[in-house]
């Protein structure tokens, strides 16, 4: 870094009209021209009504409406899917995480995680039904990266998964990876015993 | 009288020798603090930093002056960064402390270190500073906004990446899939004893889910479906737990 009093000059200049932020000549340095892309969206998103005076209000209080409107999309696609309706219940998941995944970038992140947890598990579920076992397999992985400890039904539901594809050596360390999260889960005692006996039996 | 010039041999003595200490530690002072200026710094330059100080010191005469709204945003990713710096310093704290002690890196590693945490300790300050510019308390909020911001940004990124790869997953599994119907089939020709209600079960099973099934497969689809679907109302059966 430079010391503290000075800086570098660099080479960009503003569109008067839409206000963007450009490097002036277009050889730049590749990781400029990403950054300046990424100052320019997160200026747009700072014009959105939540930001009086075009600054992010702190992390706490949240707005409840997207909180209620991802709840109640969880909730459809529950029904859905206890109904048996598994692509309905795929697409209201699918719009729940979009918009959880939508939301501004600086409201808590640990409210985006537990959120996103939730859907991607339930997801998983529902492709399940319908035997997407890869895209199911990638959704349980997602649960389980945001959320670790205390989801058991996702990292169940990976194991399942991959099982499912025949890729028993892959589940078999998955599944020991998980028991060091969830060591009393029956459904995962009961999945790696059945993992040792495909293997036992191949 | 004479007390004069006998007096002046101590006091030039006196003089000498503080004169040398003080030279002396003059130059090693300045010789240090060159040393230290012409290590490598900690961390590479800060983009963020430099991109808005430029839109700060924007030529009036290229254009008009950056709006507040600009320069509030680029404000933002200066703390995001730091948010990242100040990650990475408190990581390495611990450990390259340790590392000192038991003599495995340079004091010259430490130096640097030692700047860095200076320096960025500096911009932080320089960072709240120029949010209570724009708006009154601002900067105490701006690093929490900032962090949020970093963990967001961590998390979509890898959300991303998991389901980058579920593609290429979708198409070998295809294959193999197709792979072992196949192989499946071959079996049943080849020793036709078992009976045939096995095929269009275990044909079906597999085309429900594959959406180019060919025609001959899609004639098997209706007589494989219900056992498709008690399969799959099985595995419901099992995880009904919700949250």
């Amino acid at each position: 870094m430079e010391s503290p009093d000075t800086f570098t000059l660099l080479p960009i200049e503003m569109d008067p009209q839409t206000k963007a932020i450009t490097p002036t000549h277009p050889s730049n340095p590749k990781n400029l021209t990403l950054e300046l892309t990424t100052l320019n969206a997160l200026h747009r998103a700072l014009q959105s009504p939540d930001c009086t005076t075009n600054v992010p209000p702190p992390p706490i209080p949240v707005n409840p409406k997207r909180s209620a409107n991802i709840g109640k999309l969880r909730e459809t696609g529950n029904t859905h899917h206890k109904k048996g309706a598994y692509a309905d219940a795929i697409k209201m998941y699918s719009l729940g995480i979009d918009m959880a995944l939508g939301r501004p970038a600086w409201e808590p992140a640990n409210l985006v995680r537990e959120e996103l947890a939730g859907l991607y598990a339930n997801r998983a579920q529902s492709r399940m039904a319908l035997q997407q076992w890869p895209e199911g397999s990638a959704d349980a992985q997602c649960s389980v990266e945001l959320k670790r400890v205390g989801n058991a039904k996702a990292w169940w539901r990976r194991g399942r998964c991959l099982v499912e594809m025949g890729r028993v050596e892959e589940a078999r360390e998955w599944v020991k990876q998980a028991m060091e999260f969830e060591s009393g889960e029956k459904d995962l005692v009961d999945l790696a015993r059945e993992i040792e006996g495909r293997k036992g039996g191949k | 009288m004479v007390n004069w010039i006998n007096l002046l041999i101590p006091f030039a003595y006196l003089g000498i020798l503080l004169g040398s200490l003080a030279t002396f530690s003059h130059l090693y002072r300045a010789r240090k603090a060159a040393r230290a200026a012409s290590l490598a710094p900690w961390f590479g330059p800060h983009l963020q930093r430099n991109i808005y100080l430029s839109l700060l010191h924007l030529e009036p005469e290229t254009g008009p002056k950056v709006p507040d709204s600009v320069l509030k945003a680029a404000l933002l990713r200066r703390a995001t960064e730091d948010i990242h710096r100040i990650i990475a310093i408190r990581n390495a704290k611990q450990a390259l402390n340790t590392l000192l002690q038991r003599g495995s890196v340079g004091d010259d590693l430490w130096q640097r270190f030692l700047r860095a945490e200076k320096e960025t300790e500096e911009e932080l300050r320089d960072v709240v500073q120029e949010a209570n510019a724009f708006q009154p308390n601002w900067g105490n909020t701006i690093f929490q906004t900032a962090s949020e911001m970093a963990n967001n940004a961590l998390i979509r990124r890898r959300m991303e990446e998991i389901q980058s790869q579920t593609e290429a997953e979708k198409e070998w599994w295809e294959k193999k899939r197709a792979q072992t119907s196949s192989d499946f089939m071959k079996e049943l020709d080849e020793g036709s004893s078992t009976s045939g209600l096995m095929s269009p079960k275990s044909v079906g099973t597999a085309a429900s889910t594959t959406s180019k099934a060919s025609d001959d497969d899609a004639v098997l689809v209706e007589g494989g479906g219900p056992a498709a679907q008690s399969q799959g109302g099985g595995g419901k059966k099992k995880k009904k737990n919700k949250h």
